[in-house]
């Protein structure tokens, strides 16, 4: 269980997030969504303890992610590129991790061998190092180095962009099965309304920082989500003179 | 051809050096004025103190001798220092420009370049005395022209040489073998490279020799990027060699060795931290500067301060850049399974493995005596016991972020780089001089040598207290460091 308790964040007093109160149950796949500056990546940060909360707290099973590293051993992420060391080849990158979480080049192996779809042969055994690999090729090096180690919570900034079409299919898959195994509370955000309805049983659709809309997902979420994203289009176009999401998503 | 140079003005302007802060700014151009004044200062000079000091007509021909050994060191300091130059082609690919025209700019751009520009500040002074001292201006001029020449030369074989595999070794196989030669009598170069260059003075015509030199590098250089004129081309960042070298073995040394191997592929790996480590390791030899020389064996000051230096090299350079070396990826590590503390610790192993090993290798030292020997084993203890936390601790000061896989550029890369760095390599430095030479000085040698090897072991003993400390600093600075390393530049 996650909750999120009073928190907020500013840079130079203006605030890019404000939650009162969310939690997210153990086991959720629970799914971010908004425009660019929402707050997405901000969110995510302040659950790793990459950026400081202006005020408030984060506490994940227990642990609040500000005062104590405890967290670290049932966590996993992957936010962008600075998640990936540029000069390893990828099963050299998994094994790093692997070794971080206490497991063996055995285990890590074994593990990397249910995902040979998803590589599609493109990953494993190349003479590459990450950092000249391609960004989608790098995007699931990335996602699957946040799944060794039976993490407890597993976040994903944006997993679907810069993937083709049959690993985009590929990755819901995966996200959907772990789900249902119950084996991991997933946070995922996405630009992609399809994607996030179609993987996360609940969605939360942050604006300005703030969670204007909590859905539990149904038939009937991807047309309310569209048609939210249709209302905020046009009444933009309305007032143009409104300044959205001033901040940079990227802080 | 016009508006490439005005794009390159704007990415200039709006470089990262314009927006460092003043204080590393000011040291960029002192440093650049100092090294300026003194290729000016000894364009005007030289002449004149040859004459005086060597007892000469004709200072030029002192002068001659010496060229092949300065260009010689130029370009092995090119080699390790010059950027070459790295342009973004993509956007221009798909506009209207010829390829003549980008290509000739972008040769044209490496020409404006510290290492061009020094020599000249050395050269064109030079010439103005030779004239003034009533040389011919005929020969003067061809002299002259064909040190242009062959400056410019050696800036298109840096090229060559970093690009291809075939010209470095060719070049480094020919330079060894020239050097053996010369040090087994065989053939000396230095006699004929001596004649010439004299030849550029008295045969004017020879200057075609040069002039052709230049012509040949430049054009060899620009068939070179015509033929790799594409995105994954020459100029834009190349996909390096993939390596094999995985330093498995290190497996069996646990944890420890876990980290090592990271840290081993980090440095072989990437062109920035091979580059510091080649340099740590010619501090093994620094030594040898102090210890042969007869005025500073009653200096026992300076052969502490040289002592520190044989062990400590890897440390002081490498060590210098943590966390930095980490930057490309710090979120990586700071949201993985590692505790800060781990983190630090393994940190701490490397530099500690290092001056180990470097105390190892010092070993040939005892050839100076016991005195200079213990001396070295002293600075080593207090470089692992000391020295080594003292570093990391100001490495939590250091949120520069750092390009591995690019050249650090002379005077105008300050990556890593900031007047903190400089303020904690005062006690580095300073402090095992002080902790030798205060018991030196009221007892004997030995009492000094005891003080400075006990501090280390000191050291050791409190280290759980001393990484308690610098990690308790780190978490202190986490969010900001994070930040800085997260900066685009």
């Amino acid at each position: 269980m996650i909750t999120i308790d009073n928190i907020s964040k500013e840079y130079n007093t203006v605030e890019v997030l404000n939650i009162d109160h969310l939690e997210i149950p153990e086991g959720q796949s629970f799914g971010l969504v908004g425009n660019n500056g929402a707050g997405k990546t901000t969110l995510f940060s302040l659950f790793l303890d990459l950026i400081q909360p202006t005020k408030g707290k984060i506490t994940s099973h227990g642990i609040v992610v500000s005062e104590s590293e405890e967290w670290k051993p049932f966590t996993s992420a992957f936010i962008d590129e600075s998640f990936l060391i540029g000069y390893l080849t990828a099963e050299e990158y998994f094994n790093f991790i692997g070794e971080l979480r206490g497991r063996t080049k055995e285990q890590v192996d074994e593990l990397l061998s249910g995902f040979k779809d998803f590589f599609h042969g493109e990953i494993l055994g190349q003479k590459k190092y990450l950092r000249d690999m391609s960004k989608g090729n790098q995007k699931k090096v990335g996602i699957v180095g946040a799944l060794i180690g039976d993490p407890k919570v597993i976040i994903l900034d944006e997993p679907f962009a810069n993937l083709d079409p049959t690993t985009q299919i590929r990755l819901k898959q995966l996200l959907k099965k772990i789900t249902e195994e119950r084996q991991a509370t997933i946070l995922v955000s996405s630009h992609d309304l399809m994607h996030v309805t179609e993987v996360c049983e609940r969605i939360v659709v942050l604006e300005s920082g703030k969670p204007v809309k909590d859905i539990k997902t149904s038939e009937a979420t991807l047309k309310e989500l569209e048609a939210y994203f249709a209302e905020r289009s046009e009444q933009e176009t309305e007032s143009a003179d409104v300044v959205e999401g001033s901040n940079d998503e990227q802080h | 051809m016009k508006k490439l140079i005005s794009l390159a003005w704007k990415g200039f302007r709006r470089s990262s050096y314009f927006q460092m802060n003043l204080a590393i700014r000011i040291l960029i151009i002192l440093g650049f004025i100092y090294f300026g004044g003194i290729a000016l200062f000894m364009g005007v000079a030289s002449f004149y103190i040859i004459k005086k000091a060597m007892d000469v007509d004709d200072p030029l021909m002192i002068v001659n001798s010496f060229l092949i050994y300065w260009f010689l060191a130029d370009l092995l300091i090119r080699f390790f220092m010059q950027q070459l130059p790295v342009m973004n082609i993509k956007p221009y690919l798909i506009l209207p420009f010829r390829r003549r025209n980008i290509i000739r700019y972008l040769l044209t751009r490496t020409g404006v370049s510290f290492f061009n520009i020094l020599p000249l500040l050395f050269f064109v002074p030079f010439s103005i005395v030779l004239l003034i001292e009533g040389y011919s201006i005929v020969s003067t001029l061809t002299w002259f022209l064909s040190m242009l020449c062959l400056v410019f030369s050696n800036n298109f074989i840096n090229f060559l040489i970093n690009k291809t595999n075939a010209y470095f070794y060719g070049i480094l196989a020919f330079t060894v073998a020239l050097v053996l030669m010369e040090t087994y009598g065989v053939f000396k170069i230095t006699e004929y490279a001596d004649d010439v260059f004299s030849a550029f003075y008295e045969q004017p015509y020879v200057v075609i020799l040069p002039l052709s030199l230049l012509y040949l590098t430049y054009k060899l250089v620009y068939n070179y990027i015509r033929k790799h004129f594409y995105v994954d081309g020459a100029i834009s960042k190349k996909a390096e060699n993939f390596s094999k070298r995985d330093f498995t073995w290190l497996d069996r040394f646990g944890k420890m060795g876990f980290f090592l191997k990271n840290d081993l592929k980090l440095i072989t790996r990437n062109v920035r931290p091979r580059q510091v480590v080649l340099m740590s390791f010619l501090f093994l030899f620094y030594g040898l500067i102090f210890y042969t020389q007869d005025i500073y064996r009653d200096m026992q000051g300076f052969i502490a301060f040289a002592s520190i230096f044989v062990t400590g090299g890897f440390l002081l350079s490498f060590g210098q850049y943590v966390p930095a070396w980490d930057s490309e990826y710090y979120k990586l590590m700071m949201s993985q399974n590692i505790s800060y503390k781990k983190y630090l610790e393994s940190k701490w192993s490397l530099m500690t493995t290092a001056c180990f090993l470097s105390f190892i290798l010092s070993i040939p030292y005892i050839y100076f005596g016991w005195e200079i020997f213990s001396m070295i084993a002293g600075g080593a203890a207090f470089n692992i016991g000391l020295n080594s936390f003292i570093t990391l601790y100001g490495g939590a000061l250091n949120r520069q972020p750092m390009k591995l896989n690019e050249k650090a550029k002379a005077f105008s890369n300050t990556q890593a780089f900031s007047p903190t760095q400089l303020i904690i390599t005062i006690p580095k430095l300073v402090g095992p001089i002080i902790l030798f030479y205060i018991p030196y000085k009221i007892f004997n040698y030995e009492a000094g040598i005891i003080t400075l090897a006990a501090s280390g072991i000191v050291g050791l003993l409190l280290k759980n207290q001393f990484l308690n400390f610098i990690e308790k600093t780190y978490q202190k600075g986490k969010y900001k460091t994070i930040a800085a390393f997260d900066e685009k530049q």
